[in-house]
């Protein structure tokens, strides 16, 4: 009874999402048609699904969408264990969290994307600068939501694992990274984002590879199907991996209230 | 000379110091002596050093002055705090046996005593519910049956009914009282509540406040096994009042 409902609940959403974007492609055929509006500055978009499609039949676009994802998983799980370290670090180590604290948000306050051209002086134009920016794009929200999580245990959980007489690897692998779960999977969600937007900028001002630089190329060249074409493919990588995140999340959290 | 009982506590005193160096003194001059097996009750208003001492006797926290020994060398002992503290992924089973994981002694005897426990608190039909489906009530089960699953000597109870109503609370301290003739453990319990004190207790503690000393220990002589029937006892009504009136 209980998961029939829940089938029907996911399939009226799904139900709900297909018209809403149906209207919409819709409205902008429609608009297209009736005011004769050239290509070059809004294609209809039958012109932009052909273009799509083109982009994997003629296999220009694997290597490049390889690149970006390749770019925001090894960037996303090592800003993520970067922010999770050093998160741990902060709330055990007063000091330190005096120390590095202000640099940090210092990095999170200025705009990254104008770190690119020195990433790139600095690490090439390769994968390594665009690794590194989207590195430092994860680090921050990650951090915050470790240091929220491991704050959030109540203070008789610490008090019972001192009476057990606990080890400090027990304390961590078996109370303080579940607690931390729930605030670190917001964090993840967010970091995952800022990841493909890393990425995308990142290709955009370097390099000859990844989706980005099928952004810039289509825009320079004019061929604006292409670039819509692109953006839906960015639009559709940066859903399914939050997807992914999110999956993970329902099952890591299959306790907390919030999955009730 | 060969120490007899669970707990022995001398000369203790606990004083909590600011940065400005101005001292509160939580506890003075404690002695008291935990005899093996008994059902002790420690009382007093609010801010008088209860749970501080249980604290203390728990080695959460450290004494100033004076010293405490242990019956057990290894100084084991089960905690039981105001809130049941479950661990909201584990499930009931999980969480009793929690203990069991941390310290490495999940052999076939603690899984057996366990699963008894979890009987004797009438838990079994629960053992894979998760906290979050609980009542109160059912919460604080746990966290006693946690507290006893790896049968250290000494319970340490810091008001573990006191979020509970009053109906379901009367029920908690009569099986309170079975576990504990089960099982014959020393148990240390504070709480603000007079009745549930001399209800349960063969002698109550009695604390006043700032700085938080022991007033006067008095012996409760009610008859056991103690029953619903036992709040109905003149004699308990007189306990009830004398110690109302000392604490004022």
């Amino acid at each position: 009874m209980k998961k029939e409902n829940k089938l029907l609940k996911i399939l009226k959403g799904a139900g709900e999402y297909a018209f809403s974007i149906g209207v919409f492609i819709l409205a902008w055929h429609l608009y297209v048609r009736l005011n004769d509006v050239p290509e070059y500055i809004l294609p209809s978009p039958d012109k932009v699904w052909v273009s799509f499609v083109d982009l994997f039949r003629t296999g220009t676009v694997w290597p490049h969408l390889w690149a970006t994802t390749y770019e925001v998983i090894l960037g996303f799980i090592i800003g993520s264990l970067i922010g999770m370290a050093l998160g741990y670090l902060f709330t055990k180590v007063e000091p330190v969290k005096t120390a590095l604290m202000p640099y940090l948000i210092f990095l999170q306050t200025a705009p990254k994307i104008a770190l690119v051209p020195l990433f790139v002086v600095w690490f090439g134009i390769g994968v390594v600068s665009k690794i590194i920016l989207i590195i430092t794009m994860v680090v921050f929200p990650v951090l915050s939501g470790m240091m929220l999580g491991l704050e959030s245990i109540p203070t008789d959980v610490r008090n019972l694992m001192k009476v057990l007489k606990a080890t400090k690897w027990q304390v961590f692998s078996l109370v303080e990274i579940q607690y931390s779960l729930p605030s670190l999977f917001s964090s993840f969600k967010i970091g995952i984002v800022q990841a493909v937007i890393g990425a995308i900028v990142a290709e955009w001002m370097s390099g000859k590879q990844g989706l980005g630089y099928i952004l810039t190329y289509a825009s320079s060249t004019y061929e604006v199907s292409m670039l819509l074409a692109g953006i839906v493919l960015t639009i559709i990588l940066g859903i399914v991996t939050y997807e992914i995140i999110h999956i993970f999340e329902n099952k890591a959290l299959y306790w907390h209230e919030s999955k009730e | 000379m060969e120490v007899t009982n669970t707990v022995n506590i001398k000369h203790l005193d606990k004083i909590y110091s600011n940065l400005l160096k101005e001292d509160t003194v939580a506890l003075k001059d404690i002695n008291l002596e935990i005899k093996n097996g008994e059902f002790l009750s420690i009382i007093g208003p609010s801010g008088c050093g209860k749970s501080t001492l249980l604290k203390v006797i728990g080695g959460l926290e450290k004494p100033t002055r004076g010293e405490i020994e242990y019956l057990d060398k290894e100084n084991r002992l089960g905690f039981v705090f105001q809130d049941s503290v479950l661990l909201p992924w584990k499930n009931v089973r999980e969480n009793a046996e929690f203990p069991l994981v941390i310290q490495k002694k999940q052999t076939k005897e603690n899984e057996e005593r366990l699963d008894a426990l979890l009987e004797l608190a009438g838990l079994t039909e629960f053992k894979t519910a998760l906290p979050r489906e609980l009542s109160g009530g059912m919460k604080q089960r746990v966290s006693i049956v946690r507290a006893l699953s790896y049968d250290a000597p000494l319970l340490l109870m810091d008001e573990p009914f006191g979020a509970l109503d009053a109906i379901t609370r009367d029920h908690m301290n009569e099986e309170l009282l079975n576990i504990w003739t089960q099982t014959k453990k020393t148990i240390v319990f504070v709480t603000h509540s007079i009745g549930e004190a001399v209800f349960l207790a063969d002698r109550v503690v009695v604390m006043s406040t700032r700085p938080g000393t022991i007033k006067e220990i008095v012996p409760i002589d009610l008859a056991r096994p103690r029953n619903s029937q036992t709040r109905n006892n003149p004699k308990f009504s007189e306990y009830t009042g004398y110690l109302r009136g000392i604490i004022g």
